[in-house]
């Protein structure tokens, strides 16, 4: 199943050649035109001879995780990993999760001191990432450095597992829903319009590979295919949810780096409605995706974002709907379908 | 010029929402313009082909504001901020919307310390989620109403003054030097305030090899018995901020051009501010961008005041400069 398999796929910022290896293979087996380019984004085409708008779908193949910085030498902590995180990770998250260091996927364990030798004072507070380490099992530092270096990769070991009512969970939803929406998405799609597929690396870390991918395919219209924050959860009133999981894709009106273009995100809401695809605003201002990134290139491009709202992004496991992900695909079918028509003018 | 400012003044335009006073500010320059068009990100631009190389003038049209980001039961609305907005400077404010909504703020009572946006509720008098929706719909974004007070022939204190009157100098600078035959460009550029975040679009259609970015400088002559820039003091050249340095070239025509018109001049550097200037001067190959502007107090904030008469030493003083680059 491809949404497994990309969940699983191993991808912390930097590191993706796993995930483009699942990309290239679905994308070569459509029979699209798929080049990657010096950053390692993958991009796909179609229609290129058809006459515009130019149509940029963007996913982003990178997860948050960790980076090894040092192999603990001391009599204490020797052979124990330090390190630092990739993108945004809550250090309460990571204690006592399983992981997988490196190329070889080593795995360790993420250790902290146990509650019965905590200090009073150290358990009022979450354990600081600088505290923590990774436990592969190493006698010693030599030991250690036969399988692990300064700068391997590390990211959680979950495995997808589907929950009852539809309901998914898994590490990397953020954004690997949205690199399953858009092979999808391109896989259903049969249509006269200059259609271009990004799947792109560190977005993380700073939307990095978004804007060169950008650059070179020069979009009249971009949008961005997200995982975005939900938290619909117990104690939290309706205004602090910003997105609902169940309730269909989300449509942002303003996040930390892009204002939307008002008429572009009415399209979005309407080709829904009018579709009975469910649909929702993105209640929220913090966070981006790359759409901040892409709409800054060259002269400017118009667009915006359609995200599944993922409960616990960021961290090591993490829930969507399935119907979300299915209304997505929907709904950039039917919004390529749209502008193809003429439906949208840019 | 003041009453025309004035006009510019009443369109609520936070950033993502210029679609209308850049229109209002298209039909004045139209007719002194090759071409005119409103591109990707909002920004409005007008092109007048002429001799010599290509200047380019610049002014954000946007405003600080808020956005509308939830809506509940009873038809109370949630906003965000749009650009560096505090939520203290709006509790108990009215907030007018694009579409001509008003509301008013209120803040959590219950609230402790620095407020922050979880603390406002906004009331359209919506008796109802549905009758809400209708009157400021998710997204819809508006600005913190301020009714605006004159001075004399010159003071003028209100909302969005900082930047209305930079686009009218930059309106004006551009009808003359286009009446001139010379080789110029005028950008009304959106989304400054979110962190100049279109201009280098605008640059990039343009190619200029000069650009004057006309923007308010902050005036320090309310709290300092000493201060760097002053109301009624003449036009400001901004030297330095957070994101360009005005290479000596640029400095000397400025300086140039206002010793030639007998004219009081002020620097800025700015530690704050992330410009347009910045953001231009780096589009395609780059160009010579120089930050020229008028002082403001409180500037970026909701209410502010500013003085006309720099705002027409900045026409007289861009016009020379312009010249200086050019000739």
């Amino acid at each position: 199943m491809l949404l497994k398999e990309l969940t699983e796929a191993f991808g912390p910022t930097g590191f993706e050649d796993e995930v483009r290896g699942v990309a290239r293979r679905e994308l070569d087996a459509m029979g699209l035109s798929v080049r990657t380019d010096v950053l390692g984004n993958v991009i796909a085409s179609t229609g290129e001879h058809h006459p515009g708008p130019r149509v940029m779908l963007d996913a982003h193949m990178d997860e948050v995780g960790l980076m090894v910085t040092h192999i603990g030498e001391g009599r204490e902590d020797g052979g124990l990993l330090r390190f630092r995180p990739l993108g945004g990770v809550d250090p309460r998250v990571l204690v006592s999760k399983p992981v997988l260091v490196g190329e070889r996927r080593i795995p360790g364990v993420i250790g902290a001191k146990p509650v019965h030798l905590q200090q009073p004072s150290e358990r009022e507070k979450p354990i600081p990432m600088e505290k923590l380490y990774i436990d592969i099992g190493a006698r010693d530092a030599d030991d250690a450095r036969r399988h692990v270096k300064p700068g391997d990769p590390v990211a959680f070991a979950t495995a997808y597992d589907e929950l009852p009512h539809r309901m998914a969970k898994a590490k990397s939803f953020d954004d690997r829903v949205g690199c399953y929406i858009l092979l999808e998405a391109l896989r259903r799609w049969k249509g006269a319009l200059p259609v271009f597929g990004a799947f792109t690396v560190q977005e993380e870390i700073g939307l990095r590979g978004a804007h060169a991918a950008a650059y070179q395919i020069q979009p009249d219209i971009a949008i961005a295919l997200e995982g975005t924050v939900a938290h619909d959860v117990v104690g939290t009133p309706a205004h602090g949810q910003s997105t609902v999981v169940g309730k269909g894709p989300a449509i942002t009106v303003q996040d930390g780096q892009t204002v939307a273009h008002r008429r572009f995100a009415e399209f979005l809401w309407e080709t829904a409605k009018t579709r009975n695809i469910p649909v929702q605003w993105r209640r929220v201002k913090g966070g981006t995706n790359d759409f901040g990134a892409i709409h800054r290139v060259g002269k400017g491009v118009l667009g915006g974002a359609i995200s599944v709202p993922v409960r616990y992004i960021h961290a090591p496991t993490q829930v969507v709907s399935l119907d979300d992900v299915m209304h997505a695909i929907d709904l950039v079918v039917a919004v390529l379908d749209e502008i193809a028509k003429g439906g949208f003018r840019p | 010029m003041r009453d025309w400012v004035m006009r510019l003044m009443d369109f609520v335009a936070p950033s993502g929402s210029e679609a209308a006073v850049v229109q209002a500010l298209l039909d004045h320059v139209r007719d002194a313009a090759d071409e005119t068009w409103v591109d990707a990100l909002g920004n409005g631009m007008a092109r007048k082909r002429g001799e010599g190389p290509h200047l380019m003038l610049a002014a954000h049209v946007d405003e600080p504001g808020v956005m509308v980001i939830d809506i509940d039961d009873r038809g109370y609305l949630r906003v965000v901020s749009v650009g560096d907005v505090h939520a203290r400077e709006c509790a108990g404010r009215v907030v007018r919307f694009t579409n001509g909504t008003e509301g008013l703020v209120h803040a959590d009572p219950s609230a402790k310390g620095d407020l922050d946006f979880d603390a406002l509720v906004v009331d359209v008098g919506a008796r109802s989620r549905e009758e809400a929706e209708r009157m400021a719909p998710i997204g819809t974004a508006g600005a913190v109403h301020v009714p605006h007070v004159t001075w004399g022939d010159d003071m003028v204190m209100g909302r969005a003054i900082d930047n209305r009157l930079g686009c009218a100098v930059a309106a004006e600078v551009f009808r003359k030097l286009a009446a001139r035959g010379l080789n110029v460009s005028v950008a009304f550029t959106a989304q400054n305030a979110v962190g100049a975040r279109a201009a280098q679009a605008a640059a990039f259609q343009l190619e200029p090899q000069y650009a004057l970015v006309i923007d308010g400088a902050a005036a320090d002559d309310v709290w300092h018995d000493d201060p760097a820039i002053s109301l009624g003091k003449g036009p400001v050249l901004k030297v330095m901020d957070r994101a360009s340095v005005v290479p000596l070239e640029g400095k000397r025509a400025v300086e140039q051009a206002a010793d030639g018109l007998h004219l009081l001049l002020q620097h800025e550097v700015s530690r704050d501010a992330w410009s347009d200037t910045g953001a231009i001067q780096l589009a395609k190959a780059g160009c010579m961008a120089i930050g020229l502007g008028y002082p403001v107090r409180r500037a970026g904030a909701f209410a502010a005041t500013a003085d006309v008469s720099d705002a027409k030493g900045l026409v007289d003083l861009a016009v020379a400069t312009a010249e200086t680059l050019l000739g």
